[in-house]
């Protein structure tokens, strides 16, 4: 646990009748959410409000980033993509009422085409059982792999999100096994080929300065990314990267000043949100820009 | 009927959790939705929320007891049996 002690401002609601009912509905179809498995602040309050992000292709990733709570695939842990997952998905989409659904996913190093078709296969059937509902999919690189992109951007999606995570200078040790430019790459390419909104989040907290985070908004501008969220790092244990500070609601305002300032069409910055979280209203959101 | 308050499971990992604050004492008479007590995780402070409406019979955990998820922290009368 991180011995900084925490500020007022970091304080959620919990309410387990409200968040089970949800957590019940995702056991009973075999579903994975990153709202669970990341150990996500918001998790009480997306589940009360019957939201929820999907997290497709297993419970185990193949990358170790420093930040993340999802586990670490291990020699032999990793399993085949559950063929099913795109109808348990749309069925619990359906049962939910939702009329924005995020897809998000662990990375899978280990697939030919990075788990690319099963989100394609989850943007139809989701589509198909769901009528008029609006799709988010929150990507990994693919380590790079255009045509496995193209995969999914041939769905179609409403949202293309990709995380960037942290400044270049902090990805050897935050994000090992991404690389910067690549993930720059992967939301140009999306914005190429036609998307209609592009999307990235970023951490604060990890030890970047203000010229990166400068830069970083000025390379977000330059390639066309939509959606911009800034949230505040929240160290999952001891053993993560550790937590370098705690940033304030009124410098996450001023972050978002200086993100707009820079170009991005919409930008939502404060220390809770993270880039799945409350993403219905971020698309309503950049649409009336 | 005698209803339990236990130290709720925040994250899959989570295998205890620090009560830090009491919102509530002994014949308080409580709404579904109010908050009970505070819980400091790893990442947040959790607000835990009543599940019924609920009079406060007596505490079992004191402010600052690392608590066993499941473990009870409060005893409470709530109608129906």
């Amino acid at each position: 646990m991180p011995d900084k002690r925490k500020p007022e401002w970091l304080r959620v609601r919990y309410n387990a009748a409200e968040t089970n009912e949800v957590a019940s509905l995702m056991s009973k179809l075999g579903l994975n959410t990153v709202c669970t498995s990341a150990s996500c602040p918001n998790l009480g309050t997306c589940y009360r409000h019957k939201t929820a992000t999907f997290m497709i292709l297993g419970s185990k990733c193949t990358r170790n980033c420093a930040f993340c709570d999802v586990p670490h695939a291990k020699a032999g842990e990793l399993t085949a993509p559950d063929i099913d997952e795109p109808k348990k998905i749309a069925k619990a989409a359906l049962e939910l009422g939702l009329r924005h659904v995020v897809v998000t996913c662990v990375t899978r190093d280990d697939l030919p085409d990075g788990g690319a078709s099963v989100f394609a296969d989850v943007i139809r059937e989701v589509r198909r059982t769901c009528p008029g509902v609006t799709v988010e999919v929150l990507i990994s690189d693919f380590k790079g792999d255009f045509s496995a992109l193209d995969t999914v951007m041939a769905e179609k999606p409403d949202v293309l999100n990709h995380n960037i995570e942290t400044v270049p200078s902090l990805y050897n040790d935050v994000r090992p096994g991404a690389v910067y430019t690549r993930s720059l790459e992967v939301l140009s390419h999306a914005k190429e080929y036609g998307t209609s909104f592009t999307k990235t989040g970023i951490m604060l907290g990890l030890g970047e300065n203000d010229e990166e985070l400068d830069a970083v908004f000025s390379d977000l501008h330059r390639i066309n990314c939509d959606i911009l969220v800034i949230s505040q790092y929240l160290q999952p244990s001891s053993k993560h990267y550790p937590l370098k500070r705690y940033v304030t609601p009124e410098e996450f305002e001023n972050y978002k000043k200086k993100a707009l300032a820079a170009g991005i069409k919409y930008v939502v910055s404060a220390p809770l949100v993270r880039s799945s979280y409350l993403a219905a209203e971020a698309l309503e959101g950049v649409k009336s820009t | 009927m005698k209803v339990e308050i236990t130290m709720p499971s925040l994250r899959p990992e989570m295998k205890s959790g620090v009560l830090c604050t009491w919102c509530v004492k002994p014949g308080d008479e409580v709404k579904r939705g109010d908050v009970l007590f505070e819980v400091e995780t790893e990442k947040v402070v959790s607000e835990i929320e009543a599940m019924h409406d609920m009079k406060i019979v007596s505490l079992e955990a004191e402010e600052g007891d690392n608590v066993p998820v499941g473990q009870v922290v409060a005893y409470a009368e709530a109608d129906g049996e």
